[in-house]
């Protein structure tokens, strides 16, 4: 345990001496912060304002939180991948002579502060919001601590350690836990449909029986419900109910034999999220720990080209090796979004005259917000073999990217037609629409290079995207209030050329300057 | 001693090591030889307990799970893998923590100084190249004093100097009776170390040969001998 805890502590000083010395992570940490505590007040505010500040709105919040944490609990540790283990640990931690079933215990001390920091801020919110007694909210405060975490580490001791229930049990426990989860949200979400979203809505849901008498989670939430309002005969059996079950669970976690044979797993899950942080950080997008292995198709055909256009036909390649081509997780966040837009702003946008203008808005919303999607393009600028090609450096930016208009065309075609359509576009401003979409897509590329290139490693990932939205904004910005000018003063629909044209001129001007990149592989540091 | 019994590995339906079994007794080098594939890596990392397997595995007499045998056993990956925000200096400093071991401040100096990082002691382990990784690594299998180490392709990434003092450092650990398994594919590189070798394909051992009874072969010839393979 001494070793442990010295990796933590050593590991947690380095980290903070590293930020001290980039004060540019220090200022980004505090801003976050101050952000976080604005958005609390925020939440405070108009949680008063729905008069929803008393026990009973809490009760509600909290029993919604445990429900939905506990199962995820639940679902990570059964499929173990609720504990975070780095690439170090088949190295140095899991040969080492420490038990297997204190390294698991420890190695989940990120899970105990997450249960620590949300807990203190539900007794803040308690005590100054919802109007409880601060005696109340220090016994939510030490069960939340205590018993919870309790039953968390045994769970997680329990499915981690456990190798005498087969992997398909395992499997169909998780499945049936998703549809739980899934029944739960939709039955809430209809449930509040249909009865208007209010605290005697919410008081009578949160406030049947039933929900207490659900094994463990429910018996949790009576203990809550005992704490912040008094003793009834179901919340005290429920209540005692969940200590006798957290007790049996500690002591069946405590007596169980761990040799250390879920290292197997946790050494997978430690390469699978290095994997998953490496992409995050490369800006491709991850939905997942551990995504399944891609498989490609099998294709015939043949493409002869030189210099530069060799890297396009390669791509097309590549994306004809793929199951879905060039349709793209974007390519599904379009259509979901498209749809969802289409139907909820449906009858505030024909109430207003100028459908046209919502649709270019949410277009322009969903290139300006959504990043950290990349194709192809740029695992290119991490290949020598591009800048060796003889060729010039436009050449190379233009063939290197092609495939990306492609597919922003497409993409845009997904994202506009459908709202146009239900909101009564005409075909003619729809497809300017998408044109316009697959143009800022393209500026956003080359803004990003830009951006890279002004700010290098210095603000990091997160600094350089922030540099990116706001001098694409900035340039975009200009060429937008030129069109609305025309457009007020001379016709509506002529925004839409406007913008196109001079979005295709600064996309041009800006890809000029990213082909920079493009000639020696030295700028990449 | 290093004792397999029986070793099987599967995954899913790929059995990758069959009913594999070897010894190598105390103070002697054993070097673990086979093609891509042949199943050496899983033998290894059965060894080091990373993973699920069938059969038994004995440091010095003790099943390998138990924390008894991990006190006294070194394992050097193939690949390593530092703590980011850990230095060199503190890797050391967990080892001697996590295994009680009485290595003293001197030998760790002394250690760093063989394998060239005396100047990087307060370099954090994402600052270091892949062959210093390897060599902090190494210092840090045997800052535990092992009585068995286990050694996974550890030329691979070592500068010329540091692959001298690495063979160096085996010979010594022999000559304290300590077990020693080498895994490589680089066998000019352990030609002088070996003194039992095992040879491995398709998930068997398909051979092997004590050094004392092949005289002056080379081990390449024996290696291709044994797989059927052309030495070029």
């Amino acid at each position: 345990m001494r070793a442990l805890l010295y990796l933590t502590w050593r590991s947690f000083v380095n980290n903070v001496k590293r930020a001290l010395k980039k004060p540019v992570t220090l200022i980004l940490i505090i801003l976050l912060g101050v952000y976080a505590v604005y958005v609390l007040f925020m939440v405070g505010k108009l949680v008063t304002e729905l008069r929803f500040d008393s026990a009973d709105g809490l009760i509600a919040l909290v029993s919604v939180w445990t429900i939905y944490i506990f199962l995820s609990d639940f679902l990570a540790y059964s499929s173990r991948k609720g504990v975070i283990f780095r690439q170090a640990h088949p190295h140095f931690v899991f040969p080492a002579p420490i038990s297997p079933k204190l390294i698991l215990i420890h190695s989940a001390w990120m899970n105990y502060l997450t249960s620590v920091v949300v807990s203190l801020l539900f007794v803040l919110a308690g005590v100054t919001v919802f109007s409880v007694e601060p005696w109340r909210m220090a016994l939510f405060f030490i069960v939340g601590c205590i018993l919870e975490l309790l039953l968390e580490v045994s769970v997680m001791v329990f499915m981690y350690t456990n190798e005498t229930l087969p992997e398909r049990f395992m499997k169909g426990l998780s499945l049936g836990i998703k549809i739980f989860l899934g029944a739960m949200t939709l039955f809430l979400v209809l449930y509040f449909r249909r009865e208007g979203f209010s605290l005697a809505t919410v008081s009578a849901f949160f406030d049947w029986p039933g929900l207490q008498m659900i094994p463990v989670v429910g018996w949790n939430i009576a203990a809550y419900r005992l704490i912040l309002t008094g003793p009834t005969n179901l919340n005290m059996v429920c209540t005692a109910l969940y200590a006798c079950t957290v007790a049996a669970a500690f002591l069946t976690a405590k007596h169980m034999r761990c040799e250390g044979a879920y290292y197997e797993d946790a050494a997978k899950f430690a390469d699978d999220y290095a994997e998953m942080k490496r992409k995050q950080n490369s800006g491709e997008m991850v939905t997942g720990i551990g995504e399944k292995k891609r498989k490609f198709r099998r294709i015939s055909g043949d493409y002869r080209a030189s210099g530069a256009k060799a890297v396009f036909y390669r791509q097309l390649l590549e994306y004809k090796k793929e199951r879905w081509f060039i349709f793209t997780k974007a390519t599904v966040i379009n259509l979901v979004a498209s749809a969802v837009m289409a139907f909820a702003l449906r009858q505030n946008v024909g109430r207003t005259e100028v459908p046209q203008l919502f649709l270019l808005g949410m277009t322009a919303y969903m290139t300006l917000v959504f990043s950290g999607i990349t194709g192809k393009w740029e695992t290119e600028l991490k290949s020598p073999y591009l800048f060796l090609i003889p060729d010039t450096p436009f050449k190379k930016l233009w063939y290197a990217t092609l495939m990306e208009h492609v597919k922003a065309f497409v993409d845009g075609i997904v994202l506009c037609v459908p709202m146009g359509a239900v909101w009564g576009v005409s075909p003619g401003l729809i497809l300017m629409t998408i044109l316009i979409y697959t143009v800022l897509q393209a500026n956003k590329m080359y803004t990003r290079v830009v951006a890279q290139c002004l700010v290098g490693d210095f603000l990091g990932k997160t600094g350089q995207d922030i540099i990116r939205m706001l001098l694409q904004m900035f340039i975009i910005g200009i060429g937008g209030m030129a069109a609305v000018a025309a457009g007020i003063l001379i016709h509506v629909n002529l925004v839409f050329p406007i913008i196109l044209f001079y979005s295709i001129i600064v996309t041009a001007v800006m890809g000029a300057l990213a082909s920079v990149r493009f000639d020696t592989m030295e700028q990449m540091n | 001693m290093l004792e397999i019994q029986e070793l099987s590995k599967s995954y899913g339906k790929h059995l990758a090591v069959d009913k594999v079994s070897f010894f190598v007794p105390d103070g002697q080098v054993g070097i673990l030889l086979g093609p891509n594939g042949a199943g050496k890596s899983t033998i290894i990392k059965s060894i080091a307990g990373l993973l699920r397997y069938q059969g038994r595995i004995g440091i010095q007499g003790m099943s390998s799970r138990s924390l008894e045998a991990k006190k006294i056993f070194g394992y050097v990956p193939e690949i390593p893998a530092l703590f980011d925000a850990l230095t060199v200096r503190e890797h050391v400093e967990y080892i001697r923590k996590a295994y009680s071991s009485t290595i003293t401040d001197e030998e760790v100096q002394t250690l760093f100084e063989r394998f060239e990082l005396a100047d990087k002691q307060d370099k954090l382990g994402n600052e270091l190249s892949k062959g210093m990784m390897q060599k902090v690594s190494i210092c840090c299998a045997l800052a535990i004093k092992p009585r068995v180490i286990l050694l996974d392709e550890p030329m691979v990434g070592l500068d010329p100097q540091a692959i001298k003092e690495l063979k160096k450092v085996v010979l010594e650990l022999r000559d304290q009776g300590v077990t020693v398994l080498i895994s490589t594919h680089m066998l000019e590189m352990v030609e002088e170390l070996w003194d039992v070798m095992f040879v491995m394909d398709q998930s068997h051992i398909i051979g092997s040969y004590r050094k004392e009874d092949v005289g002056e072969k080379d081990l390449d010839d024996l290696f291709f001998e044994m797989t059927g393979g052309e030495k070029r």
